[in-house]
């Protein structure tokens, strides 16, 4: 009997869950016919993470599975945020150079040339290219 | 050594000789599939990033777009796929108790949901291709359906948005017809009485891959179609 310790989940609470997703389901697609503003997204992705915990811990079993398999879920899903969050310092803070400084890039280090020209300090910068 | 010899003799059929034991063979069998899994999810997360990059850059060209998508379809799917999870589910509870018509029943009923995913989602791809929404350079939308002037949609970086929705539902449609594959398969071996409550780890890992397409659709549902 190598298999009678895993875990047999009743069928009782896996139709329980079905009926907690398809509630979770209507809920998500009520909330997003109601403009909330910013709300919209969080509201969205916080639903569908109670979602797929759900398929995870009773579906796939993880509650009752070996938990060496939850730490390689867990790790998984930890390097996911490092991704995205990583991804975002560099995307999200791009400023567009073009709508912030007018004219182009040789014109604006002229402009500071001659503002050196005019102006050079205490100690004096070699003057770049 | 000599006391794993004698254990030789009374080895089930299943039990490859190199395992110790059944269950060390189910644990193995799963530890893999769970690793696999996080690769899987690595894969998607790269297509969620892109979404989360153009979707902070575009905001609003984003949730104009996603106009076109029909929700209804998308709930459809979604119920669909929550559905197919449930007699996975079934499936593996089934072959845990030996109940193998039933198991073949339930897993059945998950190809047959599968199936109807698949053709909703052919409908949603021609619906679009037919108003020259496709995905990259020949994007092109033009005449009207449902209410809307899908001219009206050919703004800056509306491309973006269905490049990223067609190669995210893409990927993950070709996932659902694997999934259709394998369950055929594990069908045809429960029909055999291959699977007990002694061995059933096919059901087992291909119901995990099978609840994994479930989540990655849970999230891709309301960030295309919804919000």
């Amino acid at each position: 009997m190598a298999h009678a310790e895993h875990h047999i989940t009743p069928k009782k609470t896996l139709i329980q869950v079905f009926v907690a997703l398809i509630t979770l389901t209507a809920i998500t697609v009520f909330a997003a016919q109601m403009d909330l503003g910013p709300l919209n997204v969080p509201i969205a992705l916080s639903i569908a993470i109670v979602k797929a915990s759900l398929v995870v811990v009773i579906f796939m079993a993880l509650k009752h599975d070996n938990r060496m398999n939850a730490v390689v879920f867990l790790v998984g899903a930890v390097f996911v945020v490092v991704f995205l969050v990583l991804t975002l310092f560099d995307t999200a803070y791009r400023g567009d150079l073009p709508n912030t400084v007018e004219g182009t890039i040789m014109e604006e280090q002229a402009e500071q040339d001659a503002l050196r020209a005019r102006d050079p300090g205490p100690t004096p910068v070699p003057p770049s290219q | 050594m000599a006391e794993a010899s004698t254990v030789t003799a009374d080895r089930p059929k299943h039990l490859h000789p190199h395992f110790v034991s059944s269950e060390q063979q189910f644990d193995a069998a799963k530890m893999g599939m769970w690793l696999f899994l996080v690769t899987e999810i690595l894969l998607f997360s790269g297509l969620f990033v892109a979404y989360t990059v153009f979707r902070i850059w575009y905001p609003e060209v984003f949730s104009h777009s996603a106009e076109l998508l029909d929700w209804r379809l998308g709930g459809l799917n979604t119920i669909v796929l929550l559905a197919s999870s449930l007699t996975v589910a079934m499936g593996v509870h089934y072959a845990q108790t030996n109940e193998r018509k039933k198991l073949v029943r339930a897993l059945i009923l998950t190809i047959c949901f599968a199936a109807v995913f698949m053709i909703v989602k052919y409908f949603e791809y021609t619906g679009k291709f037919a108003h020259g929404v496709f995905p990259g350079v020949n994007f092109d939308p033009h005449g009207t359906a449902g209410g809307h002037d899908y001219a009206a949609y050919n703004i800056p970086f509306a491309a973006q948005f269905f490049s990223i929705y067609f190669v995210m539902t893409g990927v993950h449609g070709l996932h659902v017809l694997i999934g259709i594959g394998l369950f055929s398969w594990i069908v045809i071996r429960a029909n055999k009485g291959h699977f007990s409550s002694e061995y059933y780890t096919p059901v087992e890992i291909t119901g995990l891959y099978w609840h994994l397409v479930d989540i990655i659709w849970i999230f891709l549902f309301p960030l295309l179609y919804l919000i």
